[in-house]
């Protein structure tokens, strides 16, 4: 006879091994550890976060990620501030994976601390809790000097959705840093408030094509309706990919006005935005748009033709 | 570690999971929180850390209903019409229904889907056909916290125990299974009241281009043994002919994800950068397309994202070389590929069984019970058509709940001992041999003789061919297979599962006389689609010792597809005028 | 027939410095779905001991200590 399934309480006999001299069986110990899932582990994986060996530390921060809550999560504060920045990179990517909104408690406190990183794993840690005590700290880290930490605030604001935090959102639309405009005109998605139309709008001009693109995007997905003539205007970008996001919106704003401009996107030579520029026809559904669609259920790409007949087949309803 | 040896335990349970990829844990975590005074065994041939298909994890789910984006109804619709009409709506139907349900527990398991800067699920939009693509940039850790749900329910995990037979009850029920040790050859006698099968696809049956046997499509550890172990069962197999090809990186011969690349602009075409796919559906029928634009001088084909901004191809290649298959990235730096820059040379897969991408799997219901009582099936090797990932996930959920009500009604069924011993012998034979042919040579002349004459385009005299030869090396296997430790014993048992579904693989497509679901089941002999004769399930079975077809209806659609709302979808494949 | 040892180049390269396989780590003998690889008698630390490779990756993500590298195998590389 032999014993056919893993084991399941074998705890002391691993935390034993924690105490090893040889570091290498410390950190195997810890994995060990990880592996029973059991929740009784967490303050023994803890204690290795105070571990002499950089080695068994960072094991013990990968090894928290397996597990959630409170305990969890003020051992991983620890690690977050350790010295070894690998140790404290783990802890930061382990808090990203905590799910219950208790373990938002210990974390709090550290997207004031004096250190960026820090910051920037506390904020993303906390995001995904959407505990209600994190908002004014989010409002408040949106003005922080360092940008990969306004990027994490705009997150766990968003993640909130809350309308008194709109004006310090709508200030990140003109952020110095694009990837801070673009995560912010992101969490705008959530409101259809006027002020925020008009960031929406201003942010069709920004320098970056990214910000462009998901301004155009969000404009069309909130119903923006005043935001048709920006868009039409945003149909002469210099990226492709902006247009595809402007004529989509327009297709979902029902914009008959922007029929003619829509319809001069059809001769672009990337069949992404032909595609596109039909299906919004379609959408829009007005038989000026008939002589445009006709000359096109030829295309070279079946996906365009698809999209014409189908524009096509609409309009004649 | 690998030496042979004697030895065998017996254990009980309630519910026996087999398999421990995708569906089987669920199957087993939604039976133990469904009864948690019951005993539940998940059985894995590897380790359940990192099996089955998403061993390294997905980058995204291609069939999520998600209210707000598409409805069950229409997604039952349009699986109905990518099957041409062969479906039994009942379990797609249930599955649309469930699925988002499903996606919100597995968040809450901590496996991360994309999500928008307001915290909601970030669908991806396709224009007027339903919109069911959900991202998972991180999606490399869906084994990990599925372990651990397992662990904190107290499933009883069995690792490297590869189950060869089941085990029939003197009362018609499935008993038990018999499994071997993968690295001892010890035997593990398990009793139970239900067993589910969420054994994978049977992903060895072709041989890749590459000629490595191991290159395939399919995580190669599926190799079949729920297909051959449900036939020698008695339990039925539907629409075997119905085979799995995929488009994927040629040599490399992992999945593309035309899907990831999708919703940021990137798509397939030929050699002269354009379009050419047809087909709304991931079918038979746009498999069809890709192999004749392969073959004709619009070839090759590629993935093509090279039109894209230098920054939206490098956080797609970022995506795709992290999460599913990460050694893409590895084997497109050895080639100097880089997707801003070069167009990604794509093929077509070797052949195998799979629901979760087509449509041939053991015949299931809604509840996903198989024809054998008390014997469920789910994911890739259960008949649902279009699973996917998370169909399994869902469909195992099915499973584990309906078995665990079923185990709760009944007792443990006798069996005959003589079969125990049987197996045994069958299962020793190739460790008895002091010499003879390894089964990686078996191996490869079967996937050998798959490709020669099975891979579509299907011809009658060719597969008649292959049987004589198959039957050939069945002597071989049957008198000659030699293995001499305990690994190579579980590569052994493996052949023969090969084997097993190599015959079927003929078998079935014989029997339907039309051509269907395009490249899947194009005969040559009988090349038009024949409604009237064949618009029903193929059912294939194991009677009185012989491989057996019979036809069996589709069932009345629950959500009726009107004829123009057919010709609707179909008419917009209509081609461009030369 | 008798058999006979053909050379193979396997795809599983592991840095004997730096695994800790002889301190008793099983992490990536674990974790593969094709049990390929091994601890070594001799020298205690991992090695690919058969050439069924799926390069699928988990023996080097799961790795510690950053012992393992995955290799595309050569016939398809």
């Amino acid at each position: 006879m032999f014993e056919p399934f893993e084991e399941f309480d074998q705890i002391p006999q691993i935390v034993e091994k924690l105490a090893d001299r040889d570091a290498a069986v410390r950190r195997v110990a810890v994995m060990d550890l990880a592996d029973t899932a059991s929740p009784d582990v967490i303050a023994h994986i803890g204690s290795a976060l105070k571990d002499p060996s950089p080695e068994v530390r960072l094991q013990a921060a990968i090894a928290l990620g397996e597990f959630d809550g409170e305990p969890a999560a003020a051992a991983l504060v620890i690690g977050l501030q350790d010295d070894d920045p690998r140790v404290a990179q783990a802890a930061a990517d382990s808090l990203a994976e905590l799910k219950e909104p208790t373990a938002a408690g210990p974390i709090l406190p550290l997207t004031e601390h004096a250190l960026p990183a820090v910051r920037v794993g506390a904020l993303r840690g906390l995001k995904e809790l959407r505990h209600p005590e994190s908002l004014a700290r989010g409002i408040r880290a949106l003005s922080d000097p360092v940008a990969a930490v306004r990027v994490q605030a705009v997150g766990v604001v968003g993640y909130l959705k809350p309308e008194e935090a709109l004006p310090a959102l709508i200030a990140c639309c003109r952020d110095v840093d694009a990837d801070v405009r673009k995560a912010a005109i992101g969490a705008l998605a959530f409101t259809r408030s006027p002020r925020v139309g008009e960031a929406l709008i201003a942010a069709l001009a920004d320098a970056s094509w990214a910000v462009r693109e998901i301004a155009a995007e969000v404009l069309g997905k909130s119903r923006f309706r005043n935001a048709t003539g920006p868009l039409i205007g945003l149909l002469t970008d210099s990226s492709w990919q902006v247009r595809v996001k402007a004529v989509r919106s327009l297709g979902q704003l029902q914009a008959a006005e922007a029929v003619h401009a829509i319809a001069g996107q059809l001769e672009h030579g990337i069949s992404n935005l032909r595609k596109e520029a039909a299906a919004a026809l379609g959408e829009i559904a007005s038989s000026t748009a008939l002589p445009y669609l006709e000359g096109l259920v030829n295309d070279p790409d079946p996906d365009v033709r698809k999209n014409v007949r189908w524009a096509l087949g609409r309009i004649g309803q | 570690m690998d030496e042979i040896r004697s030895g065998q335990s017996e254990v009980e349970c309630d519910v026996l999971v087999i398999g421990g990829g995708t569906a089987g844990p669920m199957a087993a975590y939604k039976a133990r929180k469904k009864n948690p005074n019951a005993t539940v065994i998940l059985l894995e041939k590897a380790n359940v850390k990192r099996s089955g298909a998403i061993s390294m994890g997905m980058d995204g789910l291609n069939n999520a209903v998600i209210p707000g984006h598409s409805t069950p109804e229409q997604y039952t619709k349009e699986i109905t019409i990518a099957n041409d009409g062969i479906c039994d709506q009942a379990a797609v139907y249930k599955y649309a229904q469930n699925c988002f349900g499903i996606i919100q527990e597995l968040d809450r398991f901590g496996i991360r889907f994309q999500k928008d800067e307001n915290g909601e699920f970030d669908v991806k939009k396709v224009h007027h056909m339903g919109t069911y693509v959900l991202p998972m940039p991180n999606g490399e850790t869906v084994k990990k916290a599925l372990y651990r749900q397992l662990k904190r329910e107290r499933v009883l995990i069995s690792n490297r125990f590869m189950a060869t037979r089941l085990l029939n009850g003197r009362s018609g029920r499935v008993a038990g299974a018999i499994a071997v040790n993968t690295r001892s050859g010890e035997f593990l006698i398990i009793k139970a009241k239900a067993v589910i099968m969420c054994m994978g696809a049977a992903g060895r049956l072709g041989l890749p281009t590459s000629g490595y046997l191991y290159g395939t499509y399919e995580n190669p550890a599926n190799s079949g043994e729920g297909y051959a172990m449900a036939y020698h069962a008695g339990a039925k197999l539907a629409n075997l002919e119905c085979f799995q090809i995929n488009p994927l990186i040629k040599d490399y011969n992992g999945p593309a994800c035309a899907y990831v690349a999708g919703p940021f602009g990137g798509y397939t075409a030929n050699s002269r950068n354009e379009r050419f796919i047809e087909c709304d559906y991931w079918s038979g029928q746009m498999m069809q397309e890709f192999y004749n634009e392969l073959l004709s001088g619009n070839g090759p084909v590629f993935l093509k994202l090279n039109h894209l901004h230098e920054d939206t191809a490098n956080h797609i290649e970022q995506i795709l070389h992290t999460v599913e298959r990460p050694s893409r990235g590895r084997f497109h730096d050895g080639r100097g590929t880089r997707y801003a820059r070069d167009m990604i040379e794509m093929h077509i897969s070797e052949i195998g069984f799979c629901s979760g991408h087509s449509a041939s799997g053991v015949y299931v219901d809604e509840f996903a019970r198989t024809t054998v009582a008390g014997l469920y099936a789910a994911g890739d090797m259960a008949s649902v058509p279009h699973n996917y990932m998370l169909g399994a996930f869902t469909n195992g959920a099915v499973a584990g709940e309906d078995a665990i009500d079923f185990a709760n009604g009944v007792d443990l069924d006798g069996f005959d001992e003589d079969a125990v011993a049987i197996e045994r012998d069958r299962v020793l034979a190739p460790t008895r041999r002091e010499d003879g042919i390894p089964p990686n040579q078996i191996e490869y002349k079967i996937r050998r003789l798959v490709n020669d004459y099975l891979q579509p385009p299907k011809v009658t005299r060719k597969y008649e061919l292959c049987q004589s030869r198959l039957a050939e090396v069945r002597e071989d296997m049957e008198k000659a297979m030699v293995a001499r430790d305990a690994h190579e014993l579980m590569r052994a048992m493996e052949v023969a599962s090969i084997l097993d579904c190599a015959d079927m693989a003929a078998h079935a497509s014989l029997y339907r006389k039309e051509s269907r679901w395009g490249l899947y089941h194009w005969r040559v002999d009988h090349p038009e689609r024949d409604d009237e004769d064949w618009k029903c399930h193929v059912l294939l079975s194991k009677q009185d010792g012989e491989m057996t077809c019979e036809k069996h209806p589709v069932k009345p659609y629950i959500i009726p597809i009107a004829d123009e709302e057919k010709d609707a979808y179909y008419n917009q494949r209509v081609k461009a005028h030369a | 027939m008798p058999l006979a040892n053909t050379a193979t180049s396997v795809p599983v390269v592991v840095d004997e410095a730096k695994c800790i396989a002889d301190k008793g780590c099983t992490v990536c003998v674990d974790v593969c779905p094709l049990d390929v690889l091994r601890i070594s008698d001799l020298t205690g630390k991992a090695y690919m001991k058969y050439d069924e490779c799926w390069y699928c990756m988990p023996c080097e993500a799961d790795c510690p200590t950053g012992a393992v590298t995955v290799n595309i195998p050569y016939l398809l590389k």
